[in-house]
């Protein structure tokens, strides 16, 4: 009995792949004619799957790209910033940066009037008589004096023809990190 | 009109007071009283002078960015002989003949010698380039030449507003509010409020 069912378990199972063979056949027929309607290579059509699979590995790259791009560039209402790649961190002495010298700028940004003279410069140049107006609770002593720390330590300009002082790059950055580094530490301490 | 065309004066004159060879919002070229000068002439024409004495170079080669101000002026004591070519009528009458004391003052022993010292610089700034076969007129505005401490050439172009310099590690371009600054490590374009800032190792920043 069992030998029975086996033989007609394994006539069904020829039976299937006759009409697969039949099938496959058929379609190779029709890829034949197309191609030679088209004049251009064998075209077989295997079902959604590699549409299935391209639209997964795209998907993935877009995801890479995607991921990359969010950690290097920034898109803003003023432009687009481009970041190189995050540098493991270093030790301060491994990376060339002196405590000295840290030292030197945060003690340049700490002091108040050196703040109100960087955010008056962040609205652009000025001439010392035009801080001195906009100041007018800082002596032009101490004014001179000020200004010659924040140059000192690279965070304002003079310009020699002019004499106009500007805010430069390290100095913008380091007046909005001070800013920041308040808030966040003011918020910390609310919460 | 050729470059080689350009001769030297045997006249050696000074400065009878501080004369601003040239000044614009972004630098002054300026020497002192008693500065000793050689006139370059072309035919019976003259077309600049070469300065040795005390001098002073002053340029803002700052660019304003939205990121901040970057680049810093260039502030140098010019001792050395520099030239200037430039249309002279402004500094003609600023310069008297130069008598014996003046050329001892800066430590010549006689005219040959400052000659002689004027004519290598000439010689280093002019002859044998490439593109010396072009003239030069009050249309080019004004060109200095200065030695530095590479002992190489540092070139000052000015007209109008608009300059360009190139020193040791710096190029500055700038055209009223059109600047471009290469200095090392770091490549800046401004035009207006639109600003390219390429960094070495570090960032580009682009402004709109």
């Amino acid at each position: 009995m069992v030998k029975i069912k086996l033989s007609e378990e394994l006539k069904e199972e020829m039976k299937k792949l006759r009409e697969e063979i039949e099938n496959l056949k058929e379609q190779l027929k029709d890829a034949t004619e197309r191609k030679l309607r088209r004049g251009r290579g064998i075209y077989i059509d295997i079902g959604n799957r590699v549409h299935d699979y391209i639209e997964d590995a795209m998907e993935g790259v877009a995801e890479g790209i995607h991921g990359e791009l969010e950690k290097s560039i920034f898109i803003g209402p003023r432009g687009v910033r481009i970041f190189r790649k995050e540098e493991p961190y270093e030790k301060e002495d491994e990376v060339g940066i002196s405590f000295p010298r840290v030292a030197e700028v945060m003690s340049a940004l700490g002091q108040e009037h050196r703040l109100r003279i960087l955010n008056e410069l962040m609205s652009g140049g000025r001439y010392i008589n035009e801080l001195q107006e906009k100041l007018s609770e800082i002596t032009a002593s101490t004014l001179s004096s000020h200004l010659k720390v924040l140059e000192e330590s690279g965070l304002v300009v003079q310009e020699k023809v002019r004499g106009r002082y500007l805010i430069t790059m390290p100095g913008r950055t380091a007046y909005k990190m001070a800013r920041r580094v308040t808030r966040f530490l003011e918020r910390r301490n609310q919460e | 009109m050729m470059w080689r065309n350009y001769q030297l004066d045997n006249t050696v004159l000074k400065a009878t007071e501080a004369i601003k060879l040239w000044q614009t919002e972004k630098g002054i070229v300026e020497v002192s009283k008693d500065t000793l000068a050689i006139l370059i002439k072309l035919g019976v024409q003259r077309r600049g002078y070469i300065f040795h004495g005390h001098g002073r170079l002053l340029l803002d080669t700052i660019v304003e960015t939205d990121e901040g101000a970057i680049g810093k002026p260039v502030e140098k004591e010019v001792n050395e002989p520099f030239l200037m070519m430039e249309d002279t009528e402004k500094v003609q009458p600023h310069l008297n003949p130069a008598s014996k004391e003046d050329l001892t003052r800066m430590g010549y022993e006689n005219l040959q010698e400052f000659v002689a010292k004027a004519e290598d610089l000439f010689d280093r700034v002019f002859r044998g380039r490439v593109h010396s076969h072009r003239g030069f007129d009050e249309s080019d505005g004004l060109i200095f030449a200065f030695q530095n401490e590479a002992n190489r050439l540092d070139i000052l172009i000015g007209k109008g507003s608009k300059m360009v310099y190139k020193g040791v590690g710096i190029v500055f371009v700038s055209n009223e509010d059109k600047v471009v600054l290469k200095s090392p490590g770091e490549v800046v374009c401004s035009n207006g409020g639109k600003s390219i800032i390429i960094k070495k190792g570090r960032s580009v920043i682009v402004r709109k």
